[in-house]
């Protein structure tokens, strides 16, 4: 059976359709879910086994991005999350939005629903930011979701004015001796790198995603969604990627999922 | 109570202000803790001034201690879209407030701000609700008027003609009763030329000749072009086949008198218009692109050149690319082509182009017939005093007293509101709920139910409609221009299932009123009649005009181009070519790309720029609407204001050619595609009228030459400014030409950049090195296209670019730029110095630089058609012309990124 996946929506989301197509692809069973059907019962947490927070401006991201989405989360649907994170066999993965999201929840980057350890700001060009950039893995963060793509620069399109990694100095030592960082804003020698537009944010240790301790909740501000099919990549006619860098992260999602036992 | 919240986010000067009525202090608290501030980088206060973060003094409001803070917020009545979010997040919190309002706190400096919606805060407002009664409707005595008189009323407000107003006035003398002041607005604006088209409809004598009315021509030859079209020139978007029973949609409006007085909202709720315009074909389409065309004066003008009343242009460009990414970014839809043009006429009347592109199943690419008993609902956004006039204002010439008088023409989009509207409309359509589907845009609520009643005839309850606020006449609910609006005909047992829709989207709706079958538009406001009109004299009752229209020969801007200018030596060709690199209708746009968006929806499969380093930039966007499916939509646009100004028709030929030639030079199928024309010119004086009349007759050369239809098209025909001090300046009568198309297999294409060192480079097309506006051969073009169009299918042309401003030589250096190589150029004509500078620098649309392998796959591409040998691509990233000059392609690209990474403050 195909695991299903719940990708969630509230006003203003906008790359839900991506986010379902590319879980389809790697072969989940993705349903489109408004998040008021969450709240009135009409839908439940428990038969999904992936929750996917896509991109967009949920909420017109007022106040500051991804809040008003968060504390809806956490008022309304907080044991349901809590319940669905305790079990061994569920995923989240925060995209963008999705990322603001998840750290406004304070489920990443310490599981603790309801209180933020971490943000995501304004970027330091002060402006939205449309571009492809090159990302690599830490291949010290254990999470099962990471399988083939260690080694290589992945390319991944960016598209967000508040990505900014940001947090305190012992948060940040704690986020790093934990192996939580998933991937960093890399230059063309694969180097971590502050320097924008390689860094497009200005995020502290060019960290472009993170994971809870688990390896089960994964939020990141590029869209691997968005690069499920070759043809998605700017440069594909100069040859200059072999295949679309997005897709493993899902099919291993997918992968773990199925195999995973409540 | 109003409690008042401060936060400050570290780094910054300025403090956010909250204001929240109706809550505790305690409260306010936990607002500012859980909702407001985020103590990682963010600091509070709570009515009391805040210190600031890292222990600098504090210090109180209204300037002791030497530092001054001055408060700018919205006007009271302007939609803050900020205030619907924090009370949806407070309620979460179980926290009820009564109001909310935000505005920032500036410290040591006064920052910009538009009086039109923003206003200093001088004083702690004592309640954010906002009262009034609503207002009366008047009776307006007209039927004794004098000519005088009748002017008087039409007057800034109207914006009617004698004759038009003459005609109202026998109407109720033949009804025997007084107009209404809403019966008079709505007559306003449905005969306004905004919503009328009078200009279009008109029949005309050009030079002393008789010639049909231009909207007439323009049908009659594309309507011989319909293998493709689904609906045209009958919907708010013209409609295309496209694959496997769908359907694909475009629609190019222009924004221009709103964006020039308030850019930012102006260029906010043009996106958002045009939205609601693929929306709101047939039963609902979905959103796929979106355009923006630009047109300025240059950004160096001098203050004194500035006419009074009107905003620089730097500014004007900040704060419209601000206004389409913030508006287009939140709906989701990817901004991913457009263009920014520069000529000195555009500096009292800007224009503000905005395109959008959708899909929709075909069964419902066509509106059903409205049967009485039918629905009439509306949805989306409340309904404000915002853009009231709008439809008349924009039909008007603009003066120096613009900006005051019509302030209320201004209006402020929320996108969210009008991106979960769409979300819920797609649904209900898809669940087969739609009759038709309309949108509220210039002339408000007038407009659209006029509109739809017009066979049948309606009748609605004006008071029903949602409101923002207190305090408006009937009228004004009538027209307002408020956006995110949208009104949906249901039948009455589908009500139930589409009220559930839109609770799950969070969308609000009222029931407006219904069809019956009097032929009449009938409004009441609480069971009072106050409009009672005939449709028929509605809609048909405006007095057919006939126009005089003038070539005035002695026109200023001829023969523009400097003789004798011919570079000398290496030294000044660089120069010169420099020159036209950093023009700012040839540098590079990539600091404004970069901020819209055009990632979203996966779809993109050619974006607007590729390369070595991503930018290098391309002609046409290319999108796979599917995600699992390979069919493409290509989309571009072509104009050219400066040679339209010189010559309208051989300009609008140009435009078209280019257009075309955009969509070509990425792989599109020239006769799959379908065409949008928009007419940009001044105020239809005599002279406007004739260079309109040579425009279209472009246009039908063009559809002839190709045939394919225009299927969709506007004009806007208002752009003259008069300043006090008897200034007139009129922009350049400008054709935007706008192409879309469908291509089966998306992957066929190819961008702009280099691909391969020791390319052969070939300049593909007839080169016109005679005329200031080159002629485009529109003979030989359809051969040259499908030339390209089967070279790229064949896998043959290994990048390809259309010629456009900055010439042959500019074409060249941006492929340079994107294949991160160089080129040597040996075969170039050196028996004329002229000539080389003709050749080098030609313009002529239509005419394509191509890379191909070698010789022989050029001679066998290009049999039927001149084309040039120019060299081959080398490593080296040099521009090396024998003979002429060497020139560093990375110097060039420097002097082209920076005029825009300058005013975009990049570095």
């Amino acid at each position: 059976m195909k695991p299903k996946v719940l990708v969630l929506k509230a006003d203003g989301t906008n790359r839900d359709a991506e986010m379902a197509y590319a879980f389809k692809a790697a072969g989940g069973d993705p349903e489109v879910v408004h998040v008021n059907l969450l709240r009135s019962g009409q839908r439940k947490m428990k038969d999904y086994q992936v929750l996917a927070l896509p991109g967009g401006f949920a909420y017109g991201d007022d106040i500051v991005s991804g809040k008003i989405l968060a504390i809806e989360l956490t008022a309304f649907l907080g044991n349901g999350m809590r319940q669905f994170i305790e079990r061994k066999d569920t995923v989240i993965l925060g995209v963008c939005n999705g990322f603001q999201v998840l750290v406004r929840t304070g489920l990443l980057p310490f599981r603790k629903v309801g209180e933020m350890d971490v943000t995501l700001t304004n970027n330091d060009s002060g402006h939205f930011e449309c571009r492809w950039i090159k990302v690599k893995l830490n291949e010290k963060n254990n999470s099962p979701f990471f399988a083939g793509l260690d080694n290589q620069i992945i390319w991944l399109p960016v598209a967000h004015g508040e990505g900014k990694f940001l947090t305190d100095e012992k948060t940040l030592k704690k986020v790093e001796e934990n192996n939580l960082v998933a991937f960093r804003y890399v230059n063309e020698k694969g180097q971590p790198t502050q320097k924008y537009p390689d860094n497009p944010n200005g995020a502290l240790n060019a960290i472009v995603g993170i994971t809870d301790t688990t390896g089960r909740i994964l939020g990141m501000m590029p869209h691997p969604e968005c690069f499920v099919r070759i043809e998605q990549h700017p440069n594909w006619r100069r040859g200059s990627v072999e295949k679309p860098q997005g897709l493993p992260l899902f099919e291993n999602i997918v992968r773990f999922v199925k195999e995973a036992k409540w | 109570m109003i409690q008042k919240v401060r936060v400050q986010t570290s780094g910054q000067q300025n403090i956010k202000v909250y204001r929240l009525e109706g809550i505790s202090e305690k409260e306010a608290k936990i607002l500012a803790e859980k909702l407001l501030a985020e103590k990682i980088n963010q600091k509070y206060s709570i009515n009391q001034p805040i210190t600031h973060l890292g222990g600098v003094k504090a210090h109180p409001p209204g300037g002791l201690g030497g530092v001054t803070t001055v408060e700018i917020s919205y006007k009271p009545g302007v939609m803050n879209p900020e205030v619907a979010s924090i009370m949806k997040a407070a309620s979460d919190l179980g926290i009820k407030l009564l109001a909310a309002d935000t505005s920032v706190e500036y410290t040591n400096n006064t920052p910009i701000f538009n009086p039109l919606t923003e206003h200093i805060v001088t004083e702690e407002p004592k309640t954010l609700i906002l009262e009034g009664k609503t207002g009366k409707t008047k009776i307006i005595p007209i039927r004794n008027c004098s000519d005088e008189e009748l002017m008087e009323l039409s007057k800034d407000k109207l914006f009617l003609n004698l004759e038009e107003m003459r005609t109202i006035q026998k109407y109720f003398q033949k009804m025997e009763k007084d107009p209404t002041d809403l019966e008079l607005e709505t007559l306003a604006q449905t005969w306004s030329e905004h919503s009328g088209h009078k200009t279009f409809k008109a029949g005309l004598i050009v030079d002393g000749k008789k010639k049909e009315p231009l909207i007439k021509r323009i049908k009659k030859e594309a309507l011989k072009h319909n293998k493709n079209i689904v609906s045209a020139f009958d919907d708010n978007s013209g409609v295309m086949d496209f694959y496997d029973g769908f359907a694909i949609c475009g629609k190019v409006e222009t924004h221009n008198a709103p964006s020039a007085i308030e850019p930012y909202g102006g260029a906010m709720t043009g996106s958002g218009g045009v939205f609601r315009d693929i929306a709101g074909t047939g039963k609902g389409a979905k959103n796929i692109a979106s355009t923006d065309i630009f047109c300025f004066a240059p950004l160096d003008l001098k203050d004194k050149d500035l006419p009074a009343g009107c905003l620089p242009p730097k500014y004007l460009l900040k704060r419209v690319v601000e206004g389409v990414r913030d508006y287009g970014n939140r709906m989701g839809i990817p901004t991913n082509n457009g263009s920014v043009h520069f000529h000195q006429n555009f500096r009292a009347r800007p224009s503000v182009i905005v395109g959008a592109y959708g899909i929709l199943p075909k069964k419902y690419a066509k509106k059903d017939k409205p049967e009485k008993g039918d629905l009439i609902i509306v949805v989306g956004g409340r309904t404000g005093r915002d853009g009231i006039h709008g439809a008349t204002f924009s039909s008007g010439e603009m003066t120096d007293k613009t900006k005051e008088v019509n302030a209320s023409a201004v209006q402020i989009g929320n996108a969210i509101e009008e991106k979960r509207m769409f979300d819920a409309l797609l649904e209900a359509r898809d669940e087969g709920l739609i009759r038709l589907i309309q949108d509220v845009g210039g002339g408000g609520f007038s407009s659209a139910v006029g509109e739809i009643g017009e066979e049948l005839g309606v009748s609605v309850d004006m008071s029903k409609a949602p409101l923002k606020y207190h305090g408006l006449a009937p009228w004004e609910i009538w027209v307002s221009e408020s956006q995110e609006r949208m009104v949906v005909v249901l039948e009455r047992k589908n009500l139930k299932a589409f009220e559930l829709i839109c609770k799950k989207y969070n969308v609000e709706y009222a029931l407006l009123g219904e069809f019956d079958d009097s032929k009449k538009l009938k409004v009441t406001f609480n069971n009072k009649v106050v409009c009672d009109l005939d449709m028929e004299f509605l809609h048909h009752g405006l007095p057919k005009k006939i126009l005089i229209a003038k070539n005035i020969k002695s026109h200023p801007e001829r023969a523009k181009r400097v003789e004798g200018s011919v570079p000398k030596n290496e030294k000044e060709w660089i120069k010169e070519i420099n020159k036209i690199v950093s023009d700012g209708n040839v540098c590079s746009k990539e600091p404004i790309v970069r901020m819209y968006d055009h990632s979203v929806q996966g779809t993109n499969d050619l974006q607007p720029f590729s390369g070595v380093s991503l930018d290098g930039p391309n002609d046409s966007p290319v999108l796979r609407p599917f995600l699992d499916k390979k069919y493409g939509v290509v989309i571009s646009h072509g104009l050219n204001p400066s040679f339209n100004n010189i010559d309208p028709y051989w300009g609008s030929i140009w435009a078209g050619a280019e257009a075309l030639s955009n969509f070509v030079a990425v792989g599109g199928d020239y006769k799959n595609a379908s065409l949008i024309n928009n007419y940009i010119c001044p105020f239809p004086d005599e002279e406007t009228i004739w260079a309109t009349d040579q425009m279209v007759d472009a246009v039908v050369d063009l559809m002839k030459a190709f045939k394919i239809p225009v299927i969709s098209g506007k004009d806007s025909l208002s752009s003259t400014y008069r300043g006090s001090d008897g200034t007139i300046i009129k922009i350049p009568p400008t054709l935007c030409m706008s192409v879309f198309g469908k291509i089966p297999d998306a992957s066929k294409t190819v961008t702009a950049d280099f691909k391969k060192t020791g390319s052969t480079i070939v300049l593909v097309g007839k080169v016109d090195n005679k005329n200031v506006v080159p002629k485009v051969d529109l003979k030989l073009l359809p051969k040259t296209f499908e030339a390209i169009y089967q070279g790229i299918q064949k896998n043959k042309i290994l990048s390809c670019h259309d010629v456009s401003e900055g010439g042959v030589i500019t074409a060249i250096f941006e492929m340079c730029v994107g294949g991160n190589m160089g080129v040597v150029i040996d075969t170039w004509e050196v028996s004329k110095p002229t000539s080389q500078v003709e050749s080098l620098f030609n313009e002529t649309a239509g005419t394509f630089i191509v890379e191909v392998k070698d010789e022989q796959v050029a001679k066998q591409l290009f049999s039927k058609m001149p084309f040039k040998i120019l060299g081959k691509t080398q490593e080296e990233a040099m521009i090396n012309l024998d003979k002429l000059f060497n020139v560093a392609v990375r110097d060039l690209k420097k002097t082209w990124q920076k005029p825009m990474r300058r005013l975009f403050h990049e570095t």
